[in-house]
């Protein structure tokens, strides 16, 4: 019965499929047509540029922007502290947040229904932006990468997320090994953590894109344009507002007003070269994020 | 009294035993413990610094409690309601169009028969939910410039005048909003599609059975199927709202658009890092916080109250 039904759908149906896929398709289009047009605009030829004629694919090919882009050091000193911070702060945040969350997951102690408040009432609360500052400012880590690293350390959010996948692995595995005479630490390193790769994978990528994107910390934290990261070269340069301050030629040679603009074609090619790891990371990202997202929202 | 005495002496002790049997478990979340001071509750003591009148280079020892001082110069001598009505509105906004996207989104892609299909539609749906905020006003500004922008070359191959949206701020709000859908629906949609495909299948074959089509299907199952994650999401929404898209407006923010733009968050983050008002920027953080605490906890009671739906 229900197979027939599948099988004939209605007139009404069949048009309600067209309508809804093409919607779809047009959706899609328009979530990819600018990422395509960024990569055409910064390949394409100078020339077709400033026609205004590159729309979804490139014009000619001039690599020239991207040239620019990966010789200036102030670009690549803004990528590698990038890298230094996600990588350092992820690596940080999955041992730190593995120890707040395996005890809530395994250990019977006293005092950890308040160790629990204690962390969830951060879910609720915070200081804000502005308490948050003073207080870096009081440990003297303005202008230093570790204001950034330390500040995103632990999240409330991502202690319950691992608790619940902790929660899921065997209790007999930790109650077998704390009888062999392991201790909670290296119970937790060597079995624990071992067992939720997948966990941790959702962890850290979560960790490093919020590194990689954020942009209001660096702000208020970063002084010296020798620690700016990428999110902060990259305002610099797109959104222009102090001039051409990395000494980038511009390719196209607009000139706007007697000073020299950075061209179209630099800033899309800088967009584009601050969006590779991420791209690289995609597949990977989908994966972990996905499954993260949904089990959070359902073992709330 | 002395028996008491003893049996609590045996209490302690076995207190003590406990502790000492567990004192890995303590040495583990003592660091936890402290980063949470210092980073979490340490910033809630600087709170205090709304009643005075605080100094940051003579420090505490200069500055003078104030009482209310810091929130009635803000009320009385400063724009307070315009940038109360601009946050208000613009997430008011943010709530009628780009927390129902995700919803109707999950529910078209779930009518789309094909894995292969389904699947390719959503990857490509949350793309940009991985782009940084700087790399989505970058594409703001590419898409709506007067020189290459696709817009404007639509509107001069019309024979209209081309327009600077980002320097009018009537244009500011749909920019916004239209901006939150395109980032954030594929994203968002995640929790509703994992919702609907948790909904028993029986359901939907006994709707067939007794005649139903696809759309009453829907409506009769599907969407209750997924009213409590929705109210879940909902409340969580309003538990961000008055935090939400500060680093876009701050970054789509020009002199042109301040009228429109300027809300609490930007508004704060100004009078602090620029002017060096800490207290008032704090001042005006705590009230931004205390109006979302408020928020929240109002609508999670009447959700509670009519949906038997809450997120405490």
């Amino acid at each position: 019965m229900a197979k027939s039904k599948a099988f004939r759908p209605s007139v009404g149906e069949r048009v309600f499929r067209a309508i809804n896929m093409a919607f779809l398709v047009l959706f899609c289009l328009t979530i990819l047509y600018p990422f395509l047009n960024m990569i055409s605009v910064s390949f394409s030829d100078s020339f077709a540029v400033l026609r205004s004629e590159v729309t979804f694919y490139p014009i000619g090919f001039n690599a020239d922007a991207y040239r620019q882009v990966i010789f200036n050091p102030n670009i690549i000193r803004s990528y590698l502290n990038t890298i230094f911070v996600a990588v350092m702060g992820s690596v940080l945040s999955l041992i730190f947040t593995s120890m707040a969350a395996y005890p809530l997951a395994f250990c019977d102690f006293i005092g950890k229904k308040a160790f629990n408040v204690f962390i969830t009432i951060t879910l609720w609360f915070s200081g804000g932006i502005i308490p948050s500052f003073l207080v870096i400012r009081s440990l003297g880590l303005v202008d230093s990468l570790f204001s950034l690293i330390l500040s995103a350390m632990i999240g409330a959010f991502n202690v319950i997320i691992l608790r619940s996948f902790f929660s899921n692995l065997p209790v007999s595995l930790v109650e077998s090994a704390r009888i062999d005479g392991a201790n909670d630490f290296s119970i937790l390193f060597r079995i624990v953590m071992p067992l939720s790769k997948a966990a941790l994978s959702t962890i850290a990528l979560w960790v490093i894109v919020a590194h990689w994107n954020n942009y209001i910390a660096p702000l208020m934290y970063l002084k010296s344009r020798e620690n700016y990261t990428l999110q902060m070269v990259l305002r610099d340069i797109v959104l222009a507002s102090e001039g051409n301050i990395y000494q980038i030629e511009s390719s196209g040679a607009s000139i706007e007003g007697g000073v020299t603009a950075i061209s179209d074609q630099v800033k899309n090619a800088v967009l584009m070269f601050s969006m590779v790891p991420m791209l690289i990371l995609y597949p990977f990202i989908q994966k972990y994020f996905v499954t993260g997202v949904t089990l959070g929202s359902v073992k709330e | 009294m002395a028996e008491g005495q003893s049996r609590k002496a045996v209490e302690w002790k076995a207190v003590g035993k406990r502790l000492y049997k567990d004192r890995y478990v303590y040495l583990m979340i003592a660091p936890v413990v402290a980063y949470f001071l210092i980073f979490n509750y340490w910033p809630m003591a600087w709170l205090s610094i709304s009643f005075y009148d605080y100094k940051i280079l003579g420090g505490f020892a200069r500055s003078q409690f104030v009482g209310f001082a810091n929130f009635i110069h803000f009320f009385t001598e400063m724009d307070a309601w315009r940038y109360i009505w601009n946050t208000l509105a613009i997430n008011f906004l943010a709530l009628a169009f780009v927390f129902p996207a995700p919803i109707i989104f999950a529910l078209l892609l779930n009518e789309v028969r094909g894995v292969g299909v389904k699947k390719t539609i959503q990857t490509v749906s949350y793309l940009p939910y991985f782009i940084s905020t700087l790399v989505l006003v970058g594409l703001i500004n590419n898409f709506l410039s007067p020189s290459i922008g696709p817009l404007n070359q639509i509107l001069a191959s019309m024979g209209m005048e081309k327009i600077y949206f980002l320097g009018d701020p009537k244009y500011f709000r749909t920019i916004l909003v239209v901006s939150g859908i395109w980032q954030g629906c594929g994203w968002s949609a995640i929790v509703y599609l994992a919702a609907i495909s948790g909904i028993d299948s029986q359901l939907y074959e006994a709707a067939q059975i007794d005649g139903a089509n696809r759309f009453r299907q829907v409506l009769h199952i599907t969407i209750p199927g997924i009213a409590t994650t929705i109210v879940i999401m909902l409340l969580l929404q309003i538990g961000n709202l008055l935090n939400s898209n500060f680093e876009k407006m701050f970054l789509l923010q020009n002199p042109y658009n301040t009228s429109i733009s300027e809300v609490l968050a930007t508004f704060v983050y100004k009078q602090a890092m620029r002017q060096g008002n800490y207290s008032l920027a704090t001042a005006v953080g705590l009230f931004n916080s205390c109006v979302t605490l408020l928020l929240v906890s109002i609508s999670n009671k009447l959700s509670r109250r009519y949906s038997g739906t809450s997120i405490w």
